[in-house]
């Protein structure tokens, strides 16, 4: 859920607050694909990235260099992105009404699986795998390819980069498509992982996204993970032990981890002289 | 017959709010000259610099180079065109080694020399596995130099490259740079160091509030009563 938000502001160094409302569009194109054309969830999946990515490419060139162009680009990217926020919103609720909606967990198909005589839902693992996939993707994407070098370098520097010959806004609008489209894998796991799917989740999902790649490093994919998994056993021992506080988890995280180690735990640590 | 003019900056105006950086300024730098632009801080020299790579837009005037109009195109289809540049403040691209680093302009220009050749260069390369971020600052100022040399510069900015760097450092990237003009490239050199100008080259410009005040050879500046009065505010 997180790696599309870390991979974008590692690049372009903007907050996409409507990262969440994307995940909501995910997962309604999911629950279209299933109950108009009984699409399987998983080729939906693949389906949906490319769209989101095809999406992300004229998005980018039609807000992005002129926000980074700005003074402040990473305040008003906050600014820019809420409004894109309220907007899928507001076209989400008009388009879907304000009742929850459900898919079907048979769809995806599979059998529970019992590892160390607990079960694990067959939509679980596939969750885990789906995300696994993601991660050597982008691994292999940014580590192995022309196109994954240039990106590293923008993320390092970008006017260096831009000097050094490279098409800043070509590599950095992929990276963009490329975020949207891990927004949409996460949301079309989304109605089986979290059960009824509404218009107005994105907030509260842009959030959890946020305090995941906030505990582990903004920008860095391998903070991601380790920021899921705190995030995810954290939910699990609140929701047994707590269940009525567990919606506070991701909020108590963040002020957490932004008092003791605001760069995350995997953020160098810097000091302003 | 007089050397092709590589580079023309007409006339050259930009403005940041309502404060002219540059403000009407000229200059030409021939195939294979080594030209030092120099002045007080605040003079407009880095703002040159960077209109000419293309970071910044003008707000008047023109720059032609090899003959056409460059004004406004983007620093990456310049730095293709052969304008390419040093930072006063280098940032090597973090994450990657010092030989990665050379390797990102290397896979775009295609070229097919080794990527070893410009570390080699530069003195480099017994430190291409090291991050290129824990290298000094000295050091990270010779990779910057690398980078630009291996997209294969006619036109190279240099900005402010000695400050920083030890004497022994300062002679031999001097050499280095003398060395590259050799072999054809032009150099607009950016320095506060005079003296490392003047192991260079004889022709300065010296700026001062965005205007050109003197451009000649480093002793006859030193006698202008306008360029004194400029650096000792007499």
């Amino acid at each position: 859920m997180g790696l599309g938000l870390s991979f974008i502001f590692g690049v372009m160094k903007i907050v996409n607050l409507a990262h969440g409302d994307f995940i909501m569009l995910g997962a309604f194109g999911a629950y279209l694909g299933e109950s108009i054309w009984r699409i399987n969830p998983f080729v939906t999946l693949i389906i949906e990235f490319i769209v989101f990515l095809l999406i992300g490419l004229p998005l980018y060139y039609g807000l992005i260099p002129r926000l980074l162009k700005s003074r402040d680009p990473e305040m008003l990217s906050l600014i820019l992105f809420f409004g894109l926020s309220q907007i899928i919103e507001a076209i989400g609720t008009m388009a879907f009404g304000n009742n929850p909606e459900t898919i079907d967990p048979s769809v995806i198909g599979g059998q529970p699986l019992v590892i160390a005589g607990q079960d694990f839902p067959f939509v679980w693992i596939a969750g885990v795998v789906v995300s696994l996939v993601c991660m050597v993707g982008i691994y292999l994407y940014l580590y192995h390819t022309r196109l994954g070098i240039a990106t590293r370098a923008i993320m390092g520097n970008r006017e260096e980069a831009q000097s050094s010959g490279i098409n800043v806004h070509r590599v950095s609008a992929l990276a963009f498509g490329i975020g949207l489209g891990l927004a949409a894998i996460a949301g079309v796991l989304t109605p089986f992982m979290l059960g009824a799917i509404y218009p107005t989740m994105g907030v509260d999902l842009t959030i959890t996204a946020f305090a995941i790649i906030v505990i582990g490093s903004l920008g860095n994919p391998l903070g991601t993970i380790l920021g899921g998994i705190i995030y995810g056993l954290s939910m699990m021992l609140m929701e047994t032990y707590l269940p009525s506080w567990s919606s506070m988890i991701p909020y108590v995280l963040l002020i957490l981890i932004l008092l003791v180690r605001p760069s995350g735990l995997l953020g160098r640590r810097t000091r302003n002289a | 017959m007089a050397p092709e003019r590589l580079l023309v900056v007409n006339n050259v105006v930009k403005i940041f709010g309502g404060f002219r950086a540059l403000d009407g300024i000229s200059l030409d730098v021939s195939a294979g000259e080594i030209v030092g632009l120099v002045g007080p801080n605040g003079s407009g020299k880095t703002t040159c610099m960077n209109i000419i790579s293309g970071l910044y837009r003008p707000d008047g005037g023109d720059i032609l180079f090899k003959g056409k109009s460059v004004r406004g195109k983007s620093m990456h289809v310049l730095s293709k065109s052969g304008i390419n540049r040093t930072f006063q403040t280098p940032k090597p691209f973090k994450g990657l080694t010092v030989r990665q680093n050379v390797e990102v302009v290397h896979r775009r220009a295609d070229r097919k020399a080794s990527v070893d050749d410009p570390l080699e260069f530069v003195g480099l390369s017994h430190l291409s596995d090291r991050e290129a971020a824990a290298l000094t600052s000295g050091q990270q100022k010779l990779l910057d130099l690398a980078r630009a040399l291996t997209a294969g510069p006619d036109l190279l900015l240099v900005d402010e490259l000695a400050a920083g760097l030890s004497p022994v450092e300062l002679d031999t990237i001097a050499e280095r740079l003398i060395e590259i003009s050799r072999r054809g490239v032009a150099l607009l050199i950016v320095e506060h160091l005079l003296g490392f100008v003047n192991q260079l080259t004889q022709r300065v410009i010296v700026m001062n509030a965005g205007k050109e005040i003197f451009e000649g050879d480093l002793a006859s500046a030193a006698q202008n009563q306008r360029v004194v009065e400029v650096y000792l505010g007499q």
